[in-house]
């Protein structure tokens, strides 16, 4: 390595990081503004750029706390997690969890910032045809009892505790958005991309952990045999056959994962 | 020879842009007057979704270049291989005519600033560098182009200009050169010396492509910041350059406060009509004063 090189570097990124070290000896005095101003430039513009890429990312959470309480959570973030990554796609995966530890007594500021965050990652997410009704027209019972099912690359869940989806879509709407407020049910968030734009519903208990154990790779015979026995008289069954209606319609499945079924 | 018969560079391409998801909708709408389109790489380094699904579509009408803020050819701890293999796939994809990256560091020992910071310009940081670029000219299978950056402090170690290291770079790694005239101008302000000397020692056989972008004037020194228009030094600064150039690809870079498209094309016809002056043997004192 280049040891003068290297030396320097360290110096410059521990001065963006508030570090003491030898760096304003090494730049060069003079000219129109002094070395001071100089190292002020580049330290702001580190806080200033990795603010606004939690700004692009988490645009909702940013209205929610508003433009004081977001710069000093924006501030307090970047000082504790420096970015590592080569490029910027991944920052700001952290701030949810962050921010729950940050708040514990508003857990909806963190479910508000996850939202932002799974919508931005299936944006972002692979390509996948989905399935139609028609794939699904020509499955024998025997295929019906064997077959999973292949979701998008987008679909992710997430359980909530908190109206969080609520307040994001007043926001989104640019509405004074309702009190947080705890949920009185198991609910979960599920997002997912749909004619290249992201979406999200809440669902309950029974169509999430179908919808878990088949992105885990379980059959879906398998899945509704279980959640059926687990929900007796729950109308468990039912409630899954209007589920994969729903996610056919919305795009969800690209596959089959019984090959001899496809 | 003249520069536009260089070995090492491709013919000039005309005039382009900065291609920003604002503008997407006025290139899949209607045929635009522009040559050429400008991606920032970085952004495009997704798995799938919107971005790549207009990149193909907008592709499919214009030659593109890609543009990365990401490689930090100067780090003391080398470049990021699994990074540069995804230039790769996304160049094999959309098939650039060209890929460059600025002369700058951003991270090094597991922080990254995403900040294009000022190298020191030592032998010691020359041969690093050289290196570098030929690494990445390596995996791309193709000439890498390096546009030089503005700065806003200068190191007492430095041994060279920045005009020198840049010439000597390009000779060393057989690369090629991105000129931002903005940034020869932001620099020269901030630091003190001459546009013009720095120009007049630019290689015109290396130089690929021009940059034209505008900067914020805080008085006692300046910041470039792709959000305004093109300012008046820099157009002048332009005029000097296509004179010493000859042919080359320039496009408007905006970042920022981006404005309706017609405003970028009028800039960019203002562009054309200054090389087109230049070029030819109308006099140009006017548009360079």
């Amino acid at each position: 390595m280049t040891q003068r090189l290297a030396g320097l570097q360290r110096d410059f990124l521990g001065h963006l990081r508030n570090q003491p070290g030898g760096l304003p000896q090494a730049i060069t005095p003079g000219g129109r503004i002094d070395v001071s101003r100089r190292l002020h430039i580049y330290h702001h513009a580190y806080r200033a750029r990795l603010t606004e890429v939690l700004q692009d990312v988490f645009e909702r959470t940013w209205a929610y706390l508003g433009d004081e309480a977001f710069a000093a959570v924006a501030m307090a973030f970047i000082d504790d997690h420096p970015p590592a990554a080569t490029t910027l796609q991944d920052f700001g995966q952290a701030l949810p969890a962050w921010l729950a530890k940050r708040f514990p007594d508003d857990a909806e500021i963190a479910e508000v910032a996850m939202l932002d965050a799974m919508l931005r990652t299936a944006f972002e997410a692979a390509n996948a045809t989905p399935l139609t009704l028609a794939d699904f027209a020509t499955l024998t019972a025997e295929q019906w009892a064997r077959i999973g099912l292949a979701f998008h690359p987008s679909v992710h869940q997430v359980p909530l505790t908190h109206n969080a989806a609520s307040i994001w879509e007043a926001l989104d709407q640019a509405l004074v958005p309702p009190p947080a407020a705890r949920l009185d049910s198991e609910t979960w968030l599920l997002v997912w991309r749909k004619d290249w734009r992201p979406h999200f519903i809440t669902v309950g208990e029974i169509e999430a952990l179908a919808l878990q154990q088949l992105l885990a790779g379980r059959s879906f015979a398998a899945t509704c045999v279980e959640l059926d026995a687990r929900f007796q008289g729950g109308g468990a069954v039912q409630r899954i056959g209007v589920a994969l209606r729903q996610w056919i319609d919305d795009q969800l499945i690209v596959g089959l994962r019984d090959r001899d079924a496809v | 020879m003249s520069p536009a018969d260089s070995p090492h560079r491709t013919p000039s391409p005309g005039f382009g842009l900065g291609l920003r998801t604002t503008h997407y909708a006025d290139f899949l709408d209607a045929p635009q007057p522009v040559d050429w389109l400008e991606i920032i790489t970085d952004n495009f380094l997704v798995a799938g979704g919107k971005p790549l699904h207009m990149l193909d579509r907008i592709r499919a009408d214009y030659p593109m270049v890609m543009h990365g803020v990401s490689l930090s050819i100067g780090s003391a701890d080398g470049l990021d291989a699994a990074y540069l293999q995804q230039i790769r796939r996304l160049a094999d994809e959309i098939e650039p005519l060209w890929v460059s990256d600025h002369l700058c560091w951003t991270r090094f020992g597991g922080h990254n600033s995403h900040d294009l910071l000022p190298l020191p310009y030592t032998a010691e940081a020359l041969q690093l560098v050289a290196g570098h670029i030929r690494q990445v000219q390596d995996v791309l299978g193709r000439r890498f182009v390096l546009e030089n950056v503005s700065s806003y402090l200068g190191y007492r170690s430095d041994e060279m200009t920045e005009w020198q290291f840049l010439r000597e770079v390009a000779e060393q790694a057989d690369c090629l050169l991105l000129l931002d005239v903005n940034n020869i101008h932001v620099s020269s302000v901030n630091h003190g010396f001459d546009p013009r000397e720095y120009l007049r020692h630019i290689p015109p056989e290396r130089v690929q492509q021009i940059h034209l972008a505008g900067h914020s004037d805080h008085g006692d020194y300046i910041v470039d910041t792709h959000d305004h228009a093109v300012a008046e030094p820099v157009w002048a600064l332009y005029a000097d350059a296509c004179r010493h150039l000859g042919a080359v690809a320039t496009m408007i870079e905006r970042d920022d406060n981006i404005p309706p498209l017609p405003e970028l094309l009028a800039e960019l016809d203002r562009a054309r009509a200054i090389a087109a002056r230049v070029a030819g043997p109308v006099d140009d004192t006017a548009v360079a004063a």
